[in-house]
């Protein structure tokens, strides 16, 4: 029984101060910020505004970049498993850029609720060499069947 | 893949075809091209050959990808009425050289067309129409058909039912990287088929339009050019000699869109314009999803 009692006396107490605007409802600013002086008397000419430009830094730090970074040097795969491209392209009559995440791009497509089909993109050269079922115009390459996990490790082995 | 044989054919069609009027191997009359379609003049510039004597001006800033090698196209120059080379630059293969797809050019000419379009057309249902509120007649006994209103569509006079309503919009956006992919895909095929020049700046001796038209028919460029800068201002005489010319035009590379490509048979660009345009669309290959609208400020916009 004590609790709520308790309870309901600081909600009371809260309320009385809130009525009373007893909290201090304004942010607190610290000291290094923009320092306004503005003159309160009628007469006399506005001193001025300063500027300081030193705390600018604070919000350019947060500000994100646009453009995805080039990933640190690894030998091999990496822990999480990705494995960088070869640094010499494969002597192959085609190319398989990675993403722009520097993935490979193989993507999984589920269509009518149970057809599955892997798609290979970003394919340049002579793509007929991979495969007969190709779209050259799009530089695509789609298979039957679920094959991603396959399709990409093959392409990395290749040095893709 | 394409450029090649775009070029051959656009080289080789005229002779390919010449036999075919001494009757040897007779075409159908569908497929016979006639002599004067391809100018032969302007056959007569070919690409810039890897061992040429010129001084490379311009080297790609971004990488370019281990796999492709950069093209290169002559740099001239607009001081004088004969065609000098100056030299040669190099080209991103992924802005210039990117595979043709003429759906997608196809698709950004129509959002260019479309977009902006708000079609003004309206018609007043038979509720619009002024009248109409009474009965014309009793509904039995007059020896007439019966009707409600005189403003029913069946009447002359009345409301249309089905017209165009209001001012409607046609306004849809296509993804930025599809717009993006037109443009480069309209630089490639300028560059493809010959279209594209290089200029180191747009100064010119005189602000007389009768100067540039007298350059471009004596360097067989075409019927209309699209001259390109990089900045806001321009050259006064370049300014005032394409103010009364109807097919020359000067824009700022900020301004560069299919539709004027497409319009224009020529596209001359200058070397910061090259950088400009290769700088920013380039940004959108290696770009993250935005977090935000590009608008507002980033670390590294282009």
């Amino acid at each position: 029984m004590s609790l709520p009692f308790i309870h309901r006396s600081a909600m009371l107490c809260r309320r009385f101060r809130a009525s009373l605007n007893l909290y201090d409802h304004t942010t607190r600013i610290p000291n290094t910020t923009i320092r306004l002086r503005v003159s309160c008397s009628v007469g006399e000419a506005n001193i001025g505004i300063l500027q300081s430009t030193e705390e600018y830094k604070f919000v350019e730090r947060l500000i994100p970049p646009s453009r995805v970074p080039i990933p640190p040097k690894h030998d091999g795969p990496s822990p999480s498993g990705w494995t960088p491209p070869s640094e010499l392209p494969p002597a192959l009559p085609y190319m398989i850029r990675r993403s722009r995440m520097h993935n490979v791009p193989v993507y999984t497509d589920l269509t009518h609720g149970s057809r599955k089909t892997t798609l290979v993109r970003k394919v340049e050269g002579d793509i007929w060499a991979l495969e007969k079922d190709v779209n050259e115009v799009t530089m695509t390459l789609r298979v039957k069947g679920h094959f991603d996990t396959e399709l990409k490790e093959w392409l990395v082995e290749k040095g893709f | 893949m394409f450029r090649i044989s775009v070029a051959v054919c656009g080289r080789g069609i005229s002779k390919m075809f010449a036999s075919s009027f001494s009757g040897e191997n007779a075409l159908p009359s569908n497929l016979r091209i006639p002599s004067n379609l391809v100018d032969r003049a302007r056959a007569k510039r070919p690409p810039p050959p890897s061992d040429s004597s010129l001084p490379v001006l311009r080297r790609c800033d971004a990488a370019v990808p281990v796999h492709l090698s950069p093209v290169q196209t002559w740099v001239e120059t607009l001081e004088r009425r004969d065609s000098k080379l100056l030299g040669l630059v190099d080209l991103h293969p992924d802005v210039f050289a990117v595979p043709t797809r003429i759906d997608i050019l196809h698709e950004v000419e129509l959002w260019q067309r479309n977009f902006k379009r708000i079609s003004h057309a309206h018609t007043k249902v038979r509720s619009e129409v002024s009248g109409g509120g009474r009965k014309p007649w009793r509904q039995k006994g007059s020896g007439k058909a019966r009707h409600g209103s005189i403003r029913s569509p069946i009447w002359r006079g009345g409301g249309v039912s089905h017209g165009p309503r209001g001012p409607t919009s046609f306004y849809y956006m296509l993804p930025m990287k599809v717009r993006v992919q037109g443009l480069k895909i309209a630089l490639s095929s300028k560059l493809a088929q010959d279209y594209l020049h290089v200029v180191d700046t747009l100064n010119i001796p005189t602000p007389d339009p009768q100067y540039l038209m007298d350059l471009i028919r004596y360097r067989h460029w075409g019927e209309s050019v699209l001259i390109v800068d990089a900045g806001e201002e321009l050259p006064e005489n370049i300014l005032q000699a394409t103010e009364s010319l109807k097919t020359v035009n000067v824009i700022p590379a900020i301004g560069l869109n299919v539709h004027s490509m497409l319009k224009h048979e020529v596209l001359v660009l200058t070397l910061e314009a090259v950088k400009f345009l290769e700088n920013k669309l380039l940004w959108h290959d290696e770009r993250f999803t935005p977090l935000y609208p590009f608008k507002l400020p980033y670390t590294d916009l282009p």
